[in-house]
């Protein structure tokens, strides 16, 4: 039950991590909150379910395209919806909040209420060091989600284009200074974040089917590890979604499975207390 | 700006036909008339926090569950009065304001919002959860505000609850405290630059905001005579954004009209189908998209200029 607890917890993790990264991205650049994020995680869970199972495309084909859609998807939202609201945050929490609201009630319209599935990439079960026996399909997710991190950490970290992400995070006038056209980063960002969330879906889709709703209880946790690793941190997003996975696992298996999601509420409430910049946070001058 | 008599006429005219009303017309709606009411008082005092002091709670629809449920379950399992149910409510909804206001307001906005909406996800999981307490989903049977069912009472005692709220925030806004609202809506470094105690103000206006909701979702609960999680509900907060939003943010108007054009066009959308939500969602960002002051923002705009 223990050892169980603990590889759920660190593949829900490493997904919490990827969506929150997508989050985290945005707010370091934009100061803006999509909450719509968690509804976009689950339409990449219906394209790929689309692509794969309705069209019958090959099923990492089907997760390209599912993730390039929801990236131009982000793209336009940040040019129709996003841009005019610069300067004031407010706005853009409200829009963002409408459009969740529509995507929801369009997936309903569309889709049914009825969770949709797309196929599984592998089948069978591993036994794990001689423990239990663990479905194949949730260890390749938690290869797949490591593997996303860890290329947006190169990209963040090692290329001109994150150099600019980074700049633009830290200084957004001094970047502006320097040349770099924040208008268009912002564009590019926005949809980046947007695509983070469309990986964590087709990913996950597979474990866990998608339905209208689904994308909220998904979109809350990435916030709550946005707060708890501390806002625009990418390493915070690892560790607090690591952290929330184990802590909504073990606590599910320990105290209550009704109670899942409000561990997160109680970390929530518990850093806004002790640490309100979060763990890798710079306190607010 | 209308000021002195003419402010006086034109209320007790609109008081008086509000009055009027309800008579002669049948039970559906007198109905529609009330839940309007319900949430005249919820967009108008949402207004108060994202029309006037610029922070966007989430948590509004929660907090009127607070209001329900608390009153709710002191009157079906503790046998406490109706009245006293919903003070109780009204006050532990703006104690959970004053807790979440100050934790959440010292970081900014944004952890507002974050917050407010997980403490709504939250509440609903609890409420489904502790099903011996709340019947979860089922609903929970509560009794009536008067021993007699009555539409009729019920308006007239939703439509006092919606005069007072509503004069309360118009006393609010139009004194010296509004100003300081405006303050910090409008650039919060200027308005402490004058003296303005910032985090105050903002938490104020979030515990004011929350009480007027637990005030309004008491009554309310004690109408339908059945509480379910619908009322603290995700659906119920974008209920009443969209009222605001598209009535007008901001304005004294704005929310009221807003309550009453969505509540009766959702009961005509109804007819063909559970499409409302949709189509409001959609309105709803078209206008905050193209005329973030609503359609009271688009009438100041267009009326024909006042001949002087």
């Amino acid at each position: 039950m223990f050892a169980i607890s603990i590889m759920n917890g660190l593949v829900m993790g490493v997904i919490y991590a990827l969506a929150a990264l997508g989050v985290s991205l945005v707010v370091g650049i934009m100061n803006v909150v999509n909450f719509a994020h968690g509804e976009l995680y689950i339409l990449a869970g219906y394209f790929s379910y689309l692509f794969a199972s309705a069209l019958g495309v090959n099923f990492v084909l089907a997760m390209v395209m599912a993730v390039g859609l929801v990236f131009v998807l982000g793209l336009l939202i940040e040019y129709l919806l996003i841009r005019p609201t610069y300067g004031n945050d407010m706005y853009s929490l409200i829009l963002t909040f409408i459009l969740s609201i529509v995507l929801q009630n369009a997936y309903l319209l569309i889709f049914g209420p009825y969770p949709n599935k797309p196929p599984l990439w592998v089948s069978g079960a591993t036994d794990v060091f001689g423990l239990f026996l663990y479905g194949n399909q949730r260890l390749a997710a938690l290869a797949a989600g490591a593997a996303v991190i860890a290329v947006i950490f190169v990209i963040i970290k090692k290329t001109w284009f994150g150099r600019i992400i980074r700049a633009a995070s830290q200084d957004r006038e001094m970047a502006e200074l320097n040349g770099v056209n924040t208008t268009r980063l912002n564009m590019l960002s926005f949809g980046l974040g947007c695509a983070l969330a469309a990986a964590a879906g087709v990913i996950l889709a597979p474990v866990f089917p998608v339905t209208p709703g689904a994308g909220v209880p998904v979109a809350l946790t990435a916030f709550v590890v946005v707060v708890l690793g501390g806002m625009g941190s990418l390493w915070g997003c690892v560790v607090g979604g690591l952290t929330l996975g184990l802590v909504e696992n073990l606590g599910a298996a320990f105290i209550s499975s009704g109670y899942k999601n409000v561990f997160g509420f109680v970390i929530l409430i518990l850093v806004l207390l002790v640490r309100p910049a979060g763990l890798f946070g710079r306190a607010k001058v | 700006m209308m000021t002195g008599k003419k402010l006086v006429l034109a209320s007790a005219l609109i008081l008086a036909g509000m009055c009027a009303l309800p008579l002669g017309v049948g039970i559906y709606p007198q109905h529609v008339l009330i839940t309007s009411l319900f949430y005249v008082m919820m967009a108008s005092s949402w207004n108060l926090l994202a029309g006037y002091t610029g922070q966007v709670s989430f948590g509004h629809a929660a907090m009127a569950g607070i209001g329900a449920y608390t009153s709710g379950i002191l009157a079906a399992k503790a046998g406490v009065n109706p009245w006293v149910g919903v003070a109780a409510g009204t006050v532990l909804a703006s104690l959970l304001g004053l807790g979440l206001g100050t934790l959440c307001l010292k970081m900014g906005g944004i952890y507002l919002s974050l917050t407010t909406l997980a403490f709504s996800q939250i509440l609903h999981i609890i409420i489904v959860n502790e099903y011996a307490v709340t019947r979860g989903t089922m609903g929970l049977q509560v009794p009536g505000l008067m021993d007699e069912y009555s539409k009729l009472a019920y308006y007239y005692i939703m439509l006092s609850a919606a005069v007072l709220i509503l004069a309360i925030l118009y006393g609010m806004i139009h004194s010296n405290l509004g100003l300081n609202f405006r303050a910090v809506q409008n650039d919060e470094t200027a308005a402490r630059s004058v003296g303005v105690r910032v985090l105050h103000v903002r938490v104020l206006a979030f515990t004011v905001a929350s009480a007027m909701a637990g005030f309004a979702g008491g009554l309310y609960g004690h109408y339908l005579l059945l509480i379910t999680p619908e009322i603290p509900s995700l659906d119920l907060q974008f209920y009443v954004l969209a009222m605001t939003v598209i009535g007008g943010m901001g304005s004294f108007i704005g929310p009221v009209v807003g309550a009453f054009a969505l509540n009766i066009l959702a009961e005509k959308i109804r007819d063909y189908g559970e499409y409302h939500v949709l189509v409001f969602g959609v309105i709803a960002l078209v206008v905050a998209r193209f005329a973030p002051n609503g359609l009271l923002g688009l009438w100041r705009r267009f009326r024909p200029a006042k001949q002087q």
